[in-house]
């Protein structure tokens, strides 16, 4: 015993004195660093940051992408951070509202990294906020939804009842109400991004109450098309473009963000020495790409839905007033409107939906 | 209450309760040999893990379901080479395996997460899906593990309480000095009760990731191990009793999902309080009658006596 | 042959023999684990070594290591006082959510108070918090209804929802409703930190309450009295000791204990009441507890241990491309090892 110890602890000596003398290799132009709260491969939120990296990457020579998968929003992001920079990134993306505080920790610390969060609200000289504006982009999928429900009952999945989440639900009621005057949204809440079984179940649910076509905002959107698709229902896909692949039979249409010239733009500015960040909400046709129209969406329906974009992108905003939630109250009075800077500030169901936030 | 949401409700249940009830079941054996397995929610997740590699590495279930079942039932050994031949704690033992089943099931999962698997299929008998109320249900509709899930309880009682093996597995779980002085083994009964335990354990989880959510995702099982724990003292370690309590558990985690679903406004999180709450309470109202109808060696353990 | 010289002092004195069997256990672990990363077809000498220089050589990373022991000590302590009666607490994770939680309310009600007042106050509802949660348990046990093994391991899933509920629904903060948290805590009832890091004097009073765990059990009456009730329950009960109060008052402590770390993570990290409070520190509390055998002087050193090993789970991730998850590999392995050795050694 006591020489496999002697042995053991030799061994390791030799081994870490050699190992710690770092490799010296060949230098990138940039060392991106990229902080997911879930796995890449979610066809979801987190691919669709993992996508836009890769074509970055692709696109601009001598960049190099560091990424980290599972970081949870809590202190630990702020040590995955400082280990990112530490192998020498000075551009991060933290991709989740989670990461956002400990991101700006770090921020304070380095002032000489960069920072650009997903769907935050912090500023500083080195950290900027951007997300794609999906709410206004949810009216023309209400409009699909709508258009295609033969039950009247609409579905929407979301993770936790945050006002990014109210919003798009909101939209979605809206535009389906704009053209299908008795559609209702059922909205049932997972409690979490991404809790598989709960999405499940929560799909089983609304199409054991008679649903037909179901939306989502959780961080993938595998699990609930995946369950409604087998169940002959209809889906609306979110946060990638390609989950398409999983419902060939039931997928209506859908959004996905498409950050790839955002962050290009970002990344050829940090290279060039003269970034200076902000916070950059795009909508539709810039961050929020529209999905490809399923096989059983017909040709009318396709050219409302079409139209309804366009007029999005021509600045139609949904969320002008007058508008009453689902308790009766007027949350946007007469002549106001709420423009993307307000897109996290929904507590409220507009009426229509059946839920109730708290 | 109406018609669709009872209706709901009970779908959600069987569907939910379908993992519960193999994973009580598994662990119900083992008790019942004297031994608990505190870390059976590592190994649902081992289960749930293998399986679904392997399913996507191979394109069907139908080879990912025995893996898991393996995978389990060799986890399970690990867990009694431990608890037997070692003699270690058993509770601490247990949550060994617990942490043992978190990063292993990581590890083994993390080069599948996103695979697109088709999972175990589904069959409804013809007949029944004629009827209005279950054609747009789920009900009936199931995979292969939850249509056996009934016989297999059926089964489980009949060989802990009608073969002589069952018998024997009980006596060790009561007293495993008077077992080795009938001239009985048992550390070799130990392990095969482990062995059966751990194999219905990895389907547990398997039916998660095959039939379930057609997905791995890290610590998925969300503490289903644990309630199943609680479901094993719930019905006095007998498998009958198991099959209600895994549909009660079930219902109130679909309860909550079918409720917001209805429009009843209540916090979703709250809702979600419930399966653990009431699993508490239902221990509590009948908990000190179950004290005495646990293994007479098994109560030694829970007691840090060993 | 005569023995070599450190051979000869090793085995006369406990102190290094209990030393040098630690690290024996560690290094065997390692070793493992080393086998199951080659098997996986990742490098394990590049990560400890790059683990070892992230820690040890480098202030940020040490500093990172003094954070991550606070709540680990506490945990521990919260496992292990009431171990001493032979009561399992696998709860540390729950006492902890409600710890922060009753201390939130404490800061979000009184805002205004002074430091000197709002403190203390904030620290007695954190450990309040978390005896209250660990006395509901105590009380099953008490009344010989529920074990409290299982108790405690499902209020652990309650816990974190009461927080949820709490933020998502009164206590949500206006600032922003895209974020579920509350409003941010008045400075009054941060903690202090040190030295532009982020240790904060939660370490001091997760030191302190260690302290208090030996004195309690080595130096007072009532320590003695616990490890005797410990032993024999029943005999307990015939001489008249009340043992069902022992046993609230034990669980008390302790969850009280998982209360005060929870406390310290909400007023001295994070400054807010959100989710995702604790990677698992009742967990990893009740391991350090384990293997320390009780032992205040090991439960020191392992918390130090696993936190240069939970350090080494983000290492891994982003050096080597695994999951964090798999560090609990490393945790099961060391557990496995110290179960198999043949008893005597630790409890």
């Amino acid at each position: 015993m006591r020489k496999t110890l002697g042995f053991v602890a030799a061994a390791l000596t030799v081994v870490l004195g050699l190992g710690g003398r770092a490799v010296a290799a060949e230098k990138p132009r940039l060392v991106i660093g990229a902080v997911y709260v879930g796995s890449v491969n979610d066809y979801g939120y987190n691919r669709s940051f993992h996508d836009a990296l890769a074509q970055v990457a692709r696109d601009l020579p001598g960049v190099k992408v560091l990424e980290a998968e599972n970081v949870p929003e809590s202190a630990e992001a702020e040590r995955v951070m400082e280990g990112m920079i530490r192998q020498g990134a000075t551009l991060l993306f933290p991709t989740s509202f989670g990461h956002q505080e400990p991101a700006f920790n770090v921020a304070k610390r380095h002032p000489k990294v960069f920072f650009e969060h997903a769907g935050g609200w912090m500023r500083g000289p080195n950290f900027g906020v951007y997300f794609g504006s999906t709410q206004t982009a949810w009216y023309p999928m209400g409009v699909a939804a709508g258009k295609m429900t033969r039950t009247k009952k609409l579905g929407f999945v979301i993770g936790m009842p945050i006002g990014f989440a109210l919003g798009n639900v909101n939209a979605f009621q809206m535009g389906a109400r704009s053209v299908n005057p008795e559609a209702t949204t059922i909205v049932v809440v997972t409690g979490g991004w991404s809790d598989k079984a709960k999405e499940a179940a929560a799909a089983n649910a609304l199409l054991d109450q008679g649903v037909d076509v179901v939306a989502m905002h959780v961080d993938s959107p595998a699990t609930i098309i995946q369950t409604v698709e087998a169940r002959g229902g209809m889906s609306i896909g979110f946060q990638s473009v390609e989950a398409n692949v999983l419902a060939p039979k039931g997928w209506i249409t859908g959004l996905g963000f498409t950050w790839a010239p955002f962050f290009e733009d970002v990344a050829k500015d940090v290279m060039a020495g003269q970034f200076a960040p902000g916070a950059t909400y795009r909508g539709l046709g810039k961050m929020v790409a529209v999905a490809p129209f399923g096989s059983s969406v017909p040709e009318d329906v396709r050219r409302e839905v079409t139209a309804a974009v366009d007029k999005v992108k021509d600045g139609f905003n949904p969320f002008t007033g007058p508008v009453t939630d689902n308790e009766g109250k007027v949350q946007i009075p007469a002549g106001q409107s709420w423009g993307g800077d307000k897109m996290g500030n929904f507590s409220w169901y507009v009426e229509g939906v059946v839920g109730r936030v708290k | 209450m109406t018609t669709p949401l009872l209706v709901g409700i009970l779908a959600g249940a069987i569907l939910s309760g379908t993992s519960l009830l193999y994973a009580a079941l598994g662990e119900t054996i083992g008790e019942r040999a004297g031994i608990v397995n505190l870390g059976l929610e590592g190994i649902l997740l081992i289960g749930a893990s293998v399986g679904f590699a392997v399913t996507a590495a191979t394109g069907s279930a139908w080879w990912g379901l025995p893996a898991a079942a393996a995978a389990g039932a060799a986890s399970n050994l690990l867990f009694g080479w431990l608890v037997v031949a070692r003699r270690a704690n058993q509770l601490a033992s247990g949550l060994a395996m617990m942490f043992l089943g978190f990063g292993v099931s990581a590890l083994v999962g993390a080069r599948w997460v996103g695979a697109v698997i088709v999972g175990l299929p589904k069959w409804r008998p013809p007949l029944l899906g004629t009827l209005p109320w279950v054609k747009s249900s789920t009900l009936f509709h199931y995979d292969v593990l939850t249509w056996l899930a009934l016989p297999v309880a059926l089964l489980l009682w009949w060989v802990l309480f009608r073969t002589r093996w069952g018998l024997r597995v009980r006596a060790v779980g009561e007293s495993p000095t008077a077992t080795y002085a009938a001239g009985i083994d048992p550390s070799a009964l130990q392990y095969q009760a482990l062995a059966a335990g751990g194999a219905l354990g990895g389907v547990a989880g398997a039916h998660l990731s095959l039939s379930l959510t057609l997905t791995w995702a890290e610590y998925m099982t969300a503490g289903r191990g644990f309630i199943a724990i609680a479901l094993v003292i719930f019905s006095k370690w007998d498998p009958l009793r198991a099959v209600a309590g895994a549909l009660l558990f079930g219902g109130a985690e679909a309860l909550q999902l079918q409720l917001q679903a209805r429009g009843v406004e209540i916090s979703p999180f709250l809702l979600e309080m419930s399966p653990y709450v009431l699993t508490l309470v239902v221990l509590l109202a009948w908990g000190g009658s179950r004290r005495l109808a646990a293994p007479a060696s098994l109560g030694r353990t829970f007691q840090g006596v060993q | 042959m005569p023995e070599p010289a450190l051979a000869a002092a090793v085995r006369r004195s406990p102190a290094l023999r209990a030393s040098a069997r630690y690290l024996a256990v560690v290094l065997a672990a390692l070793a493992v684990f080393a086998a199951v990363l080659l098997l996986a077809g990742k490098d394990p000498l590049r990560a400890y070594a790059d683990t070892f220089r992230d820690t040890l050589a480098d202030a940020y990373g040490f500093s990172e290591l003094l954070v991550r022991m606070t709540p680990l000590l506490l945990a521990a302590v919260a496992v292990a006082l009431p171990a001493r009666l032979g009561l399992i607490n696998v709860g540390g994770e729950g006492q902890l959510y409600m710890g922060a939680w009753l201390a939130s309310a404490g800061a979000l009600l009184f805002p205004r108070w002074p430091a000197w007042l709002l403190l203390p106050l904030v620290a007695m509802l954190g450990f309040a918090g978390g005896a209250l949660w660990a006395a509901i348990p105590g009380v099953l046990r008490g009344l010989r209804l529920v074990n409290e093994t299982i108790a405690t391991l499902l209020l652990n899933y309650v816990a974190p929802l009461v927080v949820s509920y709490s933020i998502f629904g009164p206590w949500r903060s206006a600032e922003s409703s895209a974020y579920p948290q509350s409003p941010a805590f008045a400075d009054a009832a941060r903690l202090p930190s040190f030295l532009d890091t982020r240790i904060h004097a939660g370490l001091l009073v997760s030191l302190a309450a260690l302290l208090f765990y030996w004195l309690l059990l080595e130096k007072t009456r009532w320590g003695v009295q616990m490890r005797a009730i410990g032993g024999n329950p029943e005999a307990a009960q015939r001489l008249g000791i009340p043992v069902a109060v022992w046993i609230v008052v034990a669980l008390a402590m302790g969850g009280g204990m998982a209360g005060l770390a929870g406390m310290g993570e909400v007023m001295g990290i994070h400054g807010r009441l959100r989710q995702g409070l604790s990677p698992g520190y009742g967990f990893t509390g009740f391991l350090i507890a384990w293997l320390a055998g009780g032992r205040a002087m090991g439960i020191l050193l392992m918390a130090f241990l696993f936190a240069m090993i939970t350090s080494a789970g983000d290492t891994l991730q982003i050096t080597q491309g695994v999951p964090y998850a798999v560090v609990n590999i490393l945790l099961a392995v060391i557990l496995f090892i110290v179960l198999a050795r043949r008893r005597g050694w630790a409890r």
